[in-house]
């Protein structure tokens, strides 16, 4: 049986460091040398990406965030002329504007080995039969795991929209013996089985990976006990990275980073000082063999921390915990990064320039994530022709749909209504 | 094998090398690519003790060996073969194989010489048929393999080869790449330094691009061989639309 390329995970400490070295450097060089964003930035904190003699030297560097990726779009941030890009990947971004990713043909094989480690990790194999259920979102990781899995020999289903019954229904009469999806559709698609009456020992399933968020171990052990699976969780940034970065290994004690890729920090979100091991903090991201985008202390907005201590599968690659939340006001919806502002931007395009007042309502239902705007209903908004307003509604579900992937429901509510639940414009009301 | 931790190296006031981390493991060949004055032969040189201005951190088999005098490091296993050849012109070509072995020789192993050098003429069977001759009049292939024979009567652990290609015919270069993978079937550990990125990442596992004294780029050799940057940098390809690709964006 063939599996994912694991190797590097078993290499030495020391040889792990070295090569990180190695390659901090030459991604410092290149990144000054070919993107004048981090150019300027260096040179105004009077940084010579020279003078960086170990991984710990990383924390004398600025940071780069969000904004500063949209503040270079489209084409700024990359690192090689457009005619070495062979993909191009938007991502909604969570400011005012989008970012774009692109990537390498090497970039592209480098994020197929990265979630090939993952996918092999939970022991998918040539023999497996991959199905993969993401919502349109999550598009982009949908392809990277795709690949991923047939690296590794195996028969992928690509991410189709269909119902959650005829997924099932594929489930079970394509013998899928690995799933890939959210936990939280992982759930619901349990729950749906329940409903339909589908018995779990008439599937093939042998593993379920997870991607988009954490997973509560209420429901690992749900899901690993009515389905007779095993779960691997794996960590990434849909907008910017590959999925299962950081991924668990079979003591599931943590995310392993891919340290042959990657360089974690866990930073203090407010002074951004390195956090001891086991506190948490801020996830931090440097990318080390990224050709087309290089991100040089990418402040991820994730809330984790570093598990001290090496793991007894003898990886050398070290720990993060679970994530258990996040800095800003990104939020993560289904998997995907939302930030407020966004939503604010599609209500303004119906009523102009005026700020709508409105707020954000987060709940679970069967486990999956909703959202819910609530809009105050305007002088502007409120016409005698139901037709009309139902129109507007329309087209701004379709609107967020466009920019975010993400279904969402428009309630049109009272001024007091919105003075009750007494949250800052844009507040948000999360019930999960 | 080698290890390089933050190398900085300087001629007079002219840094050659700046922050250069580097590793090379056992039974690796590994190729260092950049154009002309990029600063890898100042690497080479550094590895082997022949620059006194350097900083940083150099090991061989987890020994520290960056203060060591150059004999002391080619007692410790590292041999070099210099661009150019530099073989002995005036003396036999069996001379200039027993001036390899001169350490080992005052320390009475002359029969393990006698052993290694019917090897290098297996290895090179055209040494041995020229074996008396006068090295300056041998072709420059044939000076090259000279070279190597010479560097391996050290018995080194660790091979650096400083541009083995220049100024050979194609053929020539081929065959010397062919008995540097013959090396390696041997167990030998190569460091290449090579304008020639292509014949050099050929024969090599991984690879570095080094540029004005830096390294900006490492990966497997076939990695190296299909970047944008490298083909059109080292590999000669369309570096004209390289550049005009960069001023339009």
């Amino acid at each position: 049986m063939k599996t994912g390329n694991d190797s590097q995970g078993h290499t030495s400490r020391d040889d792990l460091e070295q090569l990180q070295l190695e390659q901090l450097q030459s991604t410092l060089n290149r990144a000054y040398k070919n993107v004048p964003f981090y150019k300027k930035r260096f040179d105004d904190h009077e940084i010579d990406p020279g003078a960086v003699n170990s991984v710990e030297d990383l924390k004398r560097l600025p940071f780069t965030t969000r904004k500063d990726l949209a503040d270079n779009y489209p084409y700024d941030m990359f690192a090689v002329p457009l005619r070495d890009i062979v993909r191009i990947s938007p991502s909604a971004g969570t400011t005012a504007k989008p970012f774009v990713v692109g990537f390498t043909r090497g970039d592209l094989k480098a994020r197929q080995d990265i979630t090939a480690r993952f996918l092999s990790a939970g022991k998918t194999t040539d023999t497996d039969i991959v199905q993969i259920c993401l919502n349109p979102g999550l598009a982009g990781w949908g392809r990277a795991l795709k690949e991923g899995a047939e690296h590794i020999g195996a028969s992928v289903m690509p991410m189709t929209q269909m119902s959650t019954s005829k997924q099932l229904m594929a489930m079970k009469d394509y013998r899928t013996s690995v799933l890939i999806t959210t936990p939280s559709y992982a759930m619901h698609m349990l729950r749906v089985m329940e409903t339909i009456g589908l018995n779990p020992d008439t599937l093939a399933l042998r593993a379920i990976f997870t991607v988009g968020g954490p997973v509560p171990s209420d429901w690992r052990d749900r899901l690993e006990g009515a389905l007779a699976v095993s779960l691997t969780a794996g960590y990434g940034l849909s907008d910017v990275t590959a999925p299962g970065i950081g991924f668990e290994c079979g003591e599931k004690t943590g995310f392993h980073v891919s340290e042959d890729h990657f360089i974690f920090e866990i930073v203090d979100p407010q002074s951004g000082q390195p956090c001891l091991p086991e506190a948490e903090g801020e996830v931090v991201l440097t990318t080390l063999t990224g050709r087309a985008f290089p991100l040089i202390r990418f402040r991820t907005g994730d809330v984790a921390a570093l598990v001290s201590g090496t793991c007894p599968c003898g990886r050398a690659f070290s720990r993060i915990s679970e994530i258990t939340g996040s800095t800003g006001p990104v939020l993560t919806v289904a998997g995907i990064k939302v930030d407020p502002v966004q939503i604010e931007q599609i209500l303004q395009t119906l009523s102009g320039t005026a700020s709508p007042r409105f707020m954000i309502r987060l709940y679970k239902e069967d486990y999956l994530d909703v959202m819910e705007i609530w809009l105050e209903m305007t002088e502007d908004l409120f016409s005698d022709e139901v037709k009309r307003v139902e129109n507007d509604l329309k087209r701004l579900r379709r609107r967020v749909f466009q920019t975010l992937g993400l279904e969402v429901a428009i309630r049109l509510v009272e001024r007091s209504t919105l003075d009750e639940a007494d949250l800052p414009v844009g507040g948000v009301k999360d019930e999960r | 094998m080698l290890r390089i931790k933050n190398l900085h190296a300087y001629y007079g006031r002219i840094r050659a090398l700046e922050n250069v981390s580097l590793h090379v493991g056992p039974g690796e060949i590994v190729s260092l690519i950049g154009a002309n004055g990029a600063g890898k032969t100042t690497l080479l040189n550094a590895v082997s003790g022949l620059i006194a201005r350097k900083e940083g951190e150099i090991y061989c088999e987890g020994t520290r060996i960056d203060h060591l005098p150059p004999e002391k490091i080619v007692a410790a296993g590292i041999s070099q073969v210099p661009e150019g050849r530099q073989i002995f012109a005036p003396m036999t070509v069996m001379e200039n194989l027993e001036l390899g072995a001169y350490l080992r020789f005052k320390k009475n192993e002359k029969s393990a010489v006698k052993g290694d050098l019917s090897r290098i003429f297996e290895l090179f069977p055209r040494l041995e048929e020229r074996s008396g001759q006068i090295a300056g009049t041998l072709s420059g292939g044939e000076q090259q393999m000279l070279a190597i024979g010479r560097a391996l009567m050290a018995r080194p652990k660790l091979l650096l080869l400083d541009e083995p290609s220049m100024g050979l015919a194609p053929l020539v270069v081929r065959d010397i790449m062919d008995t540097i993978c013959r090396l390696r079937e041997e167990g030998m550990t190569v460091l290449i330094v090579e304008q020639n990125a292509h014949a050099s990442l050929n024969v090599s596992e991984r690879g570095y691009v080094l540029e004005i004294g830096r390294i900006i780029l490492q990966g497997s050799s076939e990695d190296l061989l299909n970047d944008g940057d490298v083909k059109r940098a080292y590999l000669g390809k369309d570096y004209k639309t390289f550049l005009e690709g960069r001023n339009g964006q």
